[in-house]
């Protein structure tokens, strides 16, 4: 018993007894052994010898803590802030989220020629193959001399109608068409509809002035036998001798 | 920098207006529209010399792969802008919500280390340069 004390005696105070989640000033623990290869991912734990430099003076000067980092500095850009505002993406972002986008390409380019809402790769015309399958670029462009251009002698007459892609543009459509569209959800053909609508509101408009007239009629048949109603007056025969 | 674009648009609505007017000639050709046809054919080609020109000028400049499949499926190129500022903005709102939620974690927990421990956080606050416990 005295060996033991003469061996510990040195010590001024016995260690606290460890916590289970003290930060208690004992030793670090060892660091854990280097896996065999050492991966990219395995990064040695930051302990005092590798604190980064502002790390040292906690490490140094507070043991418990050995394994505090600096904190990211406050001026680093980061989620927290808005982006959009940021990078002044406000105008952009209220000039396309702000409104409907018009779905179509022919919207985007109105003036260009031809069927372009199609997709590319029905004509073979799509960018990605230009990309995939890059032309020969040999040399510069070069004008087309007199000789070459008796090359270009063309047929006299107009080409056949499948041929001329040029003059095919993609139907635009109305207001109206759409509100009809919206309003009538069956695959009906085209022609169709607007037609029938458009006798519709003939119909409509032919049976107003009728509806009109009778209902004067009802309302003079109420005030001829309406007790207040002195009798048949002159303006009344003209106004009925008028319907007829 | 838009002086750039608007040169090579100015060059582009060229070529292709002169491609829509020998589209013209060719669909209802005559004998003498041959000399017309010639003109526009080297129309074509010095518009492919002024388009191929402004390549040095735009080198520098890089296009997302995704539009191009979007103006090949015949859709709005401005949809992927869209899409992309859209995209973009959600991805901010939810890191700015995990940051926000690690903060409150983060004063929680010294909050209630504090009552725990209250010298080892008093030292962690005095090395953080914290004074007072984050609200």
């Amino acid at each position: 018993m005295e060996n033991f004390t003469a061996l510990f005696g040195a010590q001024a105070d016995p260690p606290p007894p460890p916590t289970a989640l003290s930060f208690g000033p004992g030793k670090p623990p060892p660091p854990p052994p280097p896996p065999p290869g050492g991966g990219p991912g395995t990064a040695p734990p930051p302990t005092a010898a590798t604190n980064p430099p502002g790390g040292d003076k906690s490490a140094a000067g507070c043991g418990p803590f050995y394994l505090m980092r600096e904190l990211p500095g406050s001026t680093e850009l980061t989620g927290s802030t808005n982006l959009i505002t940021h990078y002044n993406l406000e105008q952009a972002y209220n000039k396309f989220c702000g409104k409907k986008v018009k779905e179509k390409l022919s919207n985007f380019l109105p003036d260009l020629p031809g069927m372009i809402d199609l997709p590319g790769s029905h004509d073979n015309s799509s960018l990605r193959s230009l990309i995939e399958k890059p032309p020969i670029l040999g040399g510069s462009f070069n004008p087309i001399t007199g000789t070459m251009l008796a090359g270009f002698r063309l047929h006299t007459g107009p080409l056949p109608e499948q041929c001329r892609l040029m003059h095919i543009q993609p139907p635009k459509k109305k207001n109206k068409q759409k509100y009809k569209q919206s309003r009538t959800q069956d695959p009906v053909p085209p022609e169709t509809p607007s037609d029938s609508d458009h006798k519709k509101k003939k119909k409509k408009k032919e049976e107003d002035p009728e509806r009109k007239r009778k209902k004067k009629e009802k309302k003079k048949k109420k005030n001829r036998h309406s007790p207040d109603h002195p009798g048949m007056g002159s303006s009344q025969a003209s106004s009925s001798s008028s319907l007829r | 920098m838009a002086e750039k674009f608007d040169h090579l648009e100015e060059h582009l609505e060229k070529f292709v207006e002169n491609i829509r007017q020998l589209g013209i000639i060719v669909s209802d050709f005559q004998p003498s529209s041959q000399a017309g046809l010639n003109q526009k054919l080297n129309f074509i080609v010095s518009g492919l010399q002024d388009i191929d020109k402004c390549r040095q000028q735009l080198h520098d400049i890089t296009v997302p792969l995704e539009v191009f499949e979007y103006i090949d499926q015949g859709r709005n190129p401005q949809l992927y802008t869209k899409e992309c500022l859209e995209r973009a903005l959600a991805k901010n709102e939810q890191v700015k919500g995990k940051i926000d939620t690690m903060k409150k974690f983060k004063s929680l927990l010294i909050q209630e280390l504090s009552k725990v421990f209250p010298e080892d956080m008093a030292k962690y606050r005095s090395i953080r340069g914290e004074d007072h416990p984050p609200a």
